[in-house]
């Protein structure tokens, strides 16, 4: 690695997202915020950590929304993000093809393929040198299973046609079989978040490495509990009770004597006074009533309104509700 | 006072029942027996007593039932000296229906009262009986009654009330003269529709029902003595093996008498329930699945806002200030023992710039009874909180009875949906169950002495 400053990044994205729904309902799930910040920018910040300065998005819906969101980014990052859209599904190698141009310059950089679902501490650093040691054409993050981080040759470009293609079946075996694929351990902790009960394990693990590398930028106080992450622009009550991991977002208001476990409070959310929140997602601009009880993987969309004294359990409710009865038992509010 | 008042006295029969058909009233009655339950912060049994307080002329007021003497002893001690009557407790040595419980302590409820010995002698007979049952929750317009009696002219008046056409046959459907308002047919729980005007259980009487019950009884001996002649009749009917002095007031005096111009009724227009299960006749589609336990205690829970609601009329003094400025706010009609401890405190909070209250929020209809610790920010609505509860910061109990000594935890959560037809429409915490923080028990009848720290719903935990 001559020169790190020319190396390239591809974030697959893929589709609706339709796993984390309602969320996705409201945003594409990259702009999904997971411990207060939209899910790529974890992704994106620790490419330009690592001195890469293009990033591609292979995107099949709503490239617009992504780019207006993403265009502050760039500058605020100094890192070029494009968008490589798909007519149609091209599975998980197809958009290398179709970003090809993009990827392939003339320096014969190799260029990292990221999994937007899955969060970890990206060792890419370490990656970079591991890929170097071996030499060979391609190298794939592994915990128990691959992890969806990968760093490619060019040359593995031109195994690759430009139709619906999985990267893992099709084009890894071959490689591997000309002794071109190495694994490395993914040092720290992983997790694929594209569902909200790995989202919510997700943030504990998130908050646990951030609790070892950058301590500072967690809450602390009689009120917290273990790793509490606090945007800050929210407002906390007195007499709360806070954590372990929770993350509240920026605008967000959690009145006196609240309880909050397990949890994601997003942005412009209000918990009104006494309410008891664990174990689910609070989808942003949404309301909490007072004496409200929320719990076991209750999710709420955007702008969902939870009534005075209301009990959700498991309730998972598409944006713009209002509940005014409880919903006992697991299910859907559409 | 005149001698025309002092010829009517009157004496007071209350229903209390036994123990032997308590089991519905589990878990709690396991720690009380069901007529000293409170509801609105007072015993079941208070209420027909406080309500009897208004009859004129008042010499005694029995209890009579067949729980142990002992379980009513302070009871019946402490509410004769704060009513300034005297009321007694009479224990039947087995059942005799509620006609041939009357009638069995008849001596004791004609005789002179000591209290009353200074008047005149002629003028110390009884010359009223009313007879209550424990288990109905109404407004006892027992004054009301007695006009009404003394106008008709008959042996005995009967409150009635309207009820909706499909519940009517779970009670004694009743026709009356609507002129003169005389009984003219009664029939308890009949397999057909007979009349949406039912019996309340709450009479009055003159002392001529002694001799109509001595009647229903002298009537028995003769048959048995015949049915010595006859055992093929005697297999016939089960009704006429039942012992002598075993009189029920319904079948036995209220049917056989209607339409003789003995018996009238009076309608109340005031609300009126049945603190038991309907025995024999539930209807099996809707009510199969309700466990009669949770049934009861719901009614339990309707009666005690009921009766708080009366405390408006009755006994305003008893119901808490809903202002706020104390310790908590009130919605709606609260009763809160004086020994009971509700946590105050609010300030102003500068960082999110209002005000917050941390005032527990109490009602509508909840009673907490004495010695309860209420922590701030705690959310009560439609419960019963017995004596001795710790209710600590932000939890909330909503449709719930929660029994003596029980712990509920910060944030935790004692609730029920409150519906009328789900199979457990009330939570119930037997005594001493300890509700660790944050857990949540949603439509459960929890046994005493229990710890729950994880959350559970639609269970009975033994």
């Amino acid at each position: 690695m001559k020169d790190l400053s020319t190396m390239k990044a591809l974030i697959l994205v893929g589709g609706f997202g339709t796993r984390l729904r309602p969320l996705t309902l409201s945003f594409p799930k990259p702009l999904v915020d997971f411990a207060n910040k939209p899910m790529i920018l974890h992704q994106i910040e620790a490419l330009k950590a690592i001195g890469v300065t293009e990033v591609v998005l292979a995107i099949n819906y709503q490239p617009e929304v992504m780019l207006n969101f993403l265009k502050d980014f760039e500058t605020k990052l100094g890192i070029k993000i494009t968008c490589s859209q798909e007519t149609e599904p091209l599975g998980t190698a197809g958009p290398l093809a179709l970003a090809r141009d993009k990827l392939a310059d003339k320096s014969g950089e190799p260029f990292f393929v990221l999994n937007s679902d899955v969060i970890s501490e990206y060792p890419l650093k370490e990656m970079i040198a591991f890929h170097k040691s071996h030499g060979g054409e391609a190298s794939i993050m592994v915990t128990k299973i691959n992890a969806g981080i990968y760093l490619l040759n060019p040359s593995v470009l031109d195994r690759i046609e430009l139709k619906p293609t999985s990267i893992e079946k099709e084009i890894f075996p071959k490689i591997a079989l000309a002794g071109q694929l190495f694994a490395m351990v993914l040092p720290g902790f992983w997790m694929d978040i594209g569902q909200p009960k790995d989202y919510i394990s997700g943030l504990r693990l998130y908050l646990d490495s951030l609790r070892k590398k950058t301590p500072s930028k967690l809450a602390s106080g009689a009120h917290i509990m273990g790793n509490v992450l606090v945007d800050e622009n929210a407002k906390i009550g007195d007499g709360c009770l806070i954590g372990p991991d929770v993350a509240i977002g920026p605008g967000c208001v959690v009145e006196s004597g609240v309880r909050l476990s397990r949890c994601t409070i997003m942005r412009g959310v209000r918990i009104k006074k006494h309410a008891c929140i664990s174990s689910s997602i609070i989808g942003w601009h949404s309301t909490v009533g007072q004496w409200a009880r929320v719990e076991n993987m209750t999710i709420l969309g955007e702008d969902v309104h939870v009534c005075d004294e209301i009990y959700s359990n498991g309730g998972v409710v598409l944006p713009h509700k209002e509940i005014k009865a409880s919903i006992l038992k697991p299910e859907i509010v559409m | 006072m005149g001698m025309t008042s002092m010829d009517e006295r009157a004496v007071a029969v209350i229903m209390v029942g036994g123990p032997t058909k308590g089991t519905r009233f589990r878990p709690l009655s396991l720690n009380i027996p069901k007529p000293l339950f409170p509801l609105a912060g007072q015993p079941m049994v208070h209420h027909p007593i406080f309500a009897c307080k208004r009859i004129p002329n008042l010499a005694q007021i029995y209890l009579v039932g067949f729980y142990e003497e002992r379980e009513f002893a302070l009871y019946v001690s402490s509410i004769s000296n704060e009513l300034k009557v005297p009321v007694r407790y009479l224990k039947e040595d087995k059942p005799h229906g509620s006609a041939g419980g009357l009638y069995n302590f008849r001596d004791l409820i004609m005789e002179d009262n000591p209290v009353l010995t200074f008047t005149f002698s002629f003028s110390n007979l009884i010359s009223h009986i009313f007879l209550l049952n424990c288990d109905v929750c109404c407004s006892f317009p027992l004054p009301a009654m007695l006009e009404a009696h003394k106008r008709y002219g008959g042996m005995g008046t009967i409150l009635v009330i309207k009820v909706s056409p499909e519940s009517a046959d779970q009670f004694g459907e009743l026709i009356a003269d609507p002129s003169t308002n005389e009984l003219l047919h009664y029939t308890e729980k009949p397999e057909t529709f007979v009349s949406d005007r039912i019996n309340c259980g709450v009479y009055v009487f003159t002392p001529e029902i002694f001799t109509a019950i001595q009647g229903v009884s002298t009537q028995r001996k003769d048959r048995a003595n015949l049915r010595r002649q006859s055992s093929f009749e005697a297999l016939q009917s089960a009704t006429r093996s039942l012992p002598a002095d075993f009189v029920r007031l319904d079948q036995d005096i209220l049917s056989p008498l209607a339409g003789k111009k003995q018996l009238y009724t009076y309608e109340t227009m005031d609300f009126w329930e049945q603190i038991k299960t309907p025995g024999r006749k539930t209807k099996p589609a809707s009510n199969a699945a309700i466990n009669p336990c949770s049934r009861l205690h719901r009614m339990s829970l309707k009666c005690s806002g009921l009766y708080l609601y009366q405390f408006r009329y009755t006994s305003p003094d008893l119901l808490t200030n809903g202002d706020g400025t104390k310790s908590a706010t009130i919605i709606g009609d609260v009763y809160i023992h004086p020994s009971a401890k509700v946590h105050p405190t609010a300030k102003y909070d500068k960082h999110l710039a209002i005000l917050v209250s941390k005032f527990a929020q109490i009602g509508p209809n909840v009673s907490v009874s004495a010695n309860a610790r209420i922590g701030a920010g705690v959310r009560l609505i439609n419960c019963i909180i017995l004596d001795g509860v710790e209710i600590k910061e932000n939890a909330v109990v909503i449709h719930s009875i929660v029994g003596w000594k029980c712990s509920i935890g910060r944030w935790s959560r004692v609730q029920a949906e409150g519906d009328h037809n789900a199979k457990l429409g009330v939570t119930i915490l037997g005594e001493a169950v300890n509700v660790e923080d944050e857990v949540v028990v949603i439509n459960c009848i929890v046994l005493p002495n229990k710890t729950l720290n994880v959350s559970v719903q639609q269970e009975i935990i033994l």
